[in-house]
């Protein structure tokens, strides 16, 4: 009781004036705003784009992007990068298909296989970044061409088509759970709500941010800074695999070309929603944002008709701008104490 | 009858191919003692307390804790008797927030199920408890991103670190050579509260006035040798300047 009193005293402005600044300050502000923009734009341009079957879409759309960046943001916030998250994405999901159809395997054994397989991937490009000490952008470089070498080998470069149906594909990407809502946006959420936990509730996750803000610190102070990076490899392998997974349940089929673009979108919404491309600082919120700021673009240009390659220079824009408001809005809150 | 020294170092030579760091070095710290350890650049200061904390062993000579002899072969031998170094940069991550640093690599946490999950509210209350205790004024609230601190504020961070995990002895390394005026007297308030819970503190500076008004004595390295180890009512502020200047043969 005497602790509150003494922080009134010390602290005297008011907490109302408190409360703004930390919202103000918050690091999703600036993707908050790109995202009301393109809403604002795409609604007036067309008048069917603010309904919940759009919505629905948007967030269908956005699933498997969402389900990659969210391995990815972790990866950044600790100071990496993932490239070969689109071609673990197209092995797991052309394993997959390949193991469940061709060669009649359950799915109860091919997809833990898989996903082991798509984290000892991730696993893997951590081992190569950490011992020889080459920046990951360039060992995931490597890593991102072979690994879609392979996918391309194993499947002569062709889609897998699955005829008919089944259960596995169902729950995986296929069941609408709602209007125009796919159960892959459910797996995003649940994913999501445990891998924010992990972040910003755990030893882990306060492990993490602190490998990417100041490795030396952080091992000064007993953080296996080591571990905490190849764990966070392997777990944006694992969110790839799965993504594979959900992208192949949703469509039924699984091209070994797909998720070429994703390695890059997976950054950009980790980086629109405020994650630090040089480490350290980064949210889970933030990052669900920006793959939904992504696909409402995506989803918003189809509507008003304009040609899809419209979505590079558009998404291209955002990206810009949500990064300034970002590094704006952290100068202002920083200066105004 | 003097006291067992909490940490003793006899004949302390380190040489890093032609330099001479440090020759036939003997150094020792009481338990509850202000040490300074002040000379001027490339005198050996650091290289002793690398030695002391076992970042380097040394060419020649002993170490020895609260009496026995010690072989440090990394600083976490150090750490586990309790030696703590804040080194300048003091080891704090500036997008964290302050009761995040404080406890990193240490959380409290309370089990759900498997899961350790952060006790946040514990962390911060400890936190904002251990730096007033120290005598922070200014805090706000130690959820608050490090990065909007002043430089004695996060001293205090450090310092306070090693006091809530127990630390015996506290090195700290110029810690004071980037702060103005007002943040040093800070610092050296600190220091002072460190002092009175039990902890020994060795200060290494060069600026001498900095140390003095704090230090129960100094110890002064001239290219490698110690050419003064003086305790404060034995000797002016006046005369330790003699000393650093003229070397030890004034004293
Ligand atoms: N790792 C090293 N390799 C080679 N020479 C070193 C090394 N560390 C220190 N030295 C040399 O040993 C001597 C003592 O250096 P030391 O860093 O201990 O001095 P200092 O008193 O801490 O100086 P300052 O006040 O500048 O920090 C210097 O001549 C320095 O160049
Ligand atoms: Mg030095």
């Amino acid at each position: 009781m005497t602790k509150s009193a003494e922080i009134k005293q010390v602290a005297p402005p008011a907490r109302k004036r408190d409360l703004w600044r930390r919202a103000l300050g918050a690091r999703e502000v600036g993707v908050l705003i790109a995202l009301v923009a393109v809403i604002g734009v795409f609604s007036v341009l067309n008048r069917n784009f603010l309904t919940v079957d759009t919505f629905g879409d948007i967030l269908t759309q956005a699933a498997e992007l969402g389900i990659a960046a969210v391995g990815v943001t972790f990866l950044m916030i600790a100071g990496e990068f993932d490239l070969s998250v689109g071609s673990n994405f197209a092995v797991a999901g052309v394993m997959l298909a390949l193991l469940t159809t061709r060669l009649g395997w359950s799915p109860f054994l091919s997809i833990p296989l898989v996903l082991a397989a798509a984290t000892s991937v991730g696993f893997l490009n951590g081992v190569i970044t950490l011992g020889t000490r080459i920046p990951s952008f360039i060992t995931t470089l490597g890593t991102m061409m072979f690994w879609r070498g392979i996918a391309l080998a194993i499947t002569g470069g062709w889609p897998i088509y699955v005829l008919g149906s089944s259960r596995m594909l169902d729950l995986l990407g296929g069941m609408a759970i709602y209007q125009t809502v796919r159960i892959s946006a459910l797996w995003w959420l649940i994913i999501t709500l445990i891998f924010w936990l992990l972040l910003v509730r755990t030893p882990y996750g306060n492990w993490t941010f602190a490998t990417g803000g100041k490795p030396e610190a952080a091992r000064a102070l007993g953080v296996p800074v080591g571990r905490v990076k190849l764990t966070n490899f392997a777990l944006a392998g694992m969110l790839a695999g799965f993504a594979g997974f959900t992208q192949f349940g949703r469509m039924g089929s699984m091209s070994p070309v797909w998720g070429d673009g994703l390695p890059l979108e997976a950054i950009a919404a980790a980086v629109i929603g405020g994650t630090s491309l040089m480490g350290g600082a980064g949210t889970i919120l933030g990052t669900v944002l920006g793959a939904i700021t992504m696909a409402s673009i995506r989803v918003g240009l189809i509507m008003v008709g304009a040609p899809s390659y419209w979505y590079t220079a558009f998404l291209g824009a955002v990206i810009v701008v949500a990064v300034i408001l970002n590094v704006r809005l952290g100068e202002m809150m920083t200066w105004r104490r | 009858m003097a006291p067992i020294a909490l940490l003793e170092a006899r004949g302390i030579s380190k040489t890093f191919g032609k330099v001479r760091a440090l020759h036939r070095v003997d150094f020792h710290i009481n338990p509850q003692e202000i040490v300074g350890l002040v000379g001027d650049n490339g005198a050996g200061k650091s290289t002793l307390i690398k030695i002391l904390t076992g970042v380097y062993p040394p060419d020649e000579g002993e170490i020895y804790f609260q009496g026995h002899r010690v072989h440090f072969s990394s600083p976490k031998d150090a750490r586990a008797l309790g030696i703590e170094t804040v080194y300048q940069d003091l080891a704090l991550i500036e997008q964290m927030s302050i009761a995040r640093n404080f406890f990193l690599g240490s959380e409290i946490v309370r089990r759900l199920g498997i899961l350790p999950l952060l006790d946040s509210r514990a962390m911060e209350a400890t936190t904002e408890e251990v730096l007033r205790g120290l005598g922070i004024t200014s805090l706000r609230s130690a959820d608050e991103e490090v990065r909007v601190l002043s430089g004695g504020e996060r001293q205090a961070i450090a310092i306070g670190r090693t006091l809530h995990f127990g630390a015996k002895l506290l090195i700290l390394d110029e810690p004071t050579s980037a702060l103005s005026i007002v943040e040093t007297q800070k610092v050296l308030g600190y220091i002072q509260e460190a002092k009175r819970r039990g902890l020994s503190v060795i200060f290494i500076t060069h600026n001498l006035y900095h140390v003095y008004p704090v230090a129960d004595r100094i110890v002064v390295l001239e290219h490698g040798k110690k050419v003064g180890d003086l305790r404060k009512e034995e000797a002016s502020l006046e005369d330790i300047v003699n000393m650093i200047a003229y070397g030890g043969t004034q004293a």
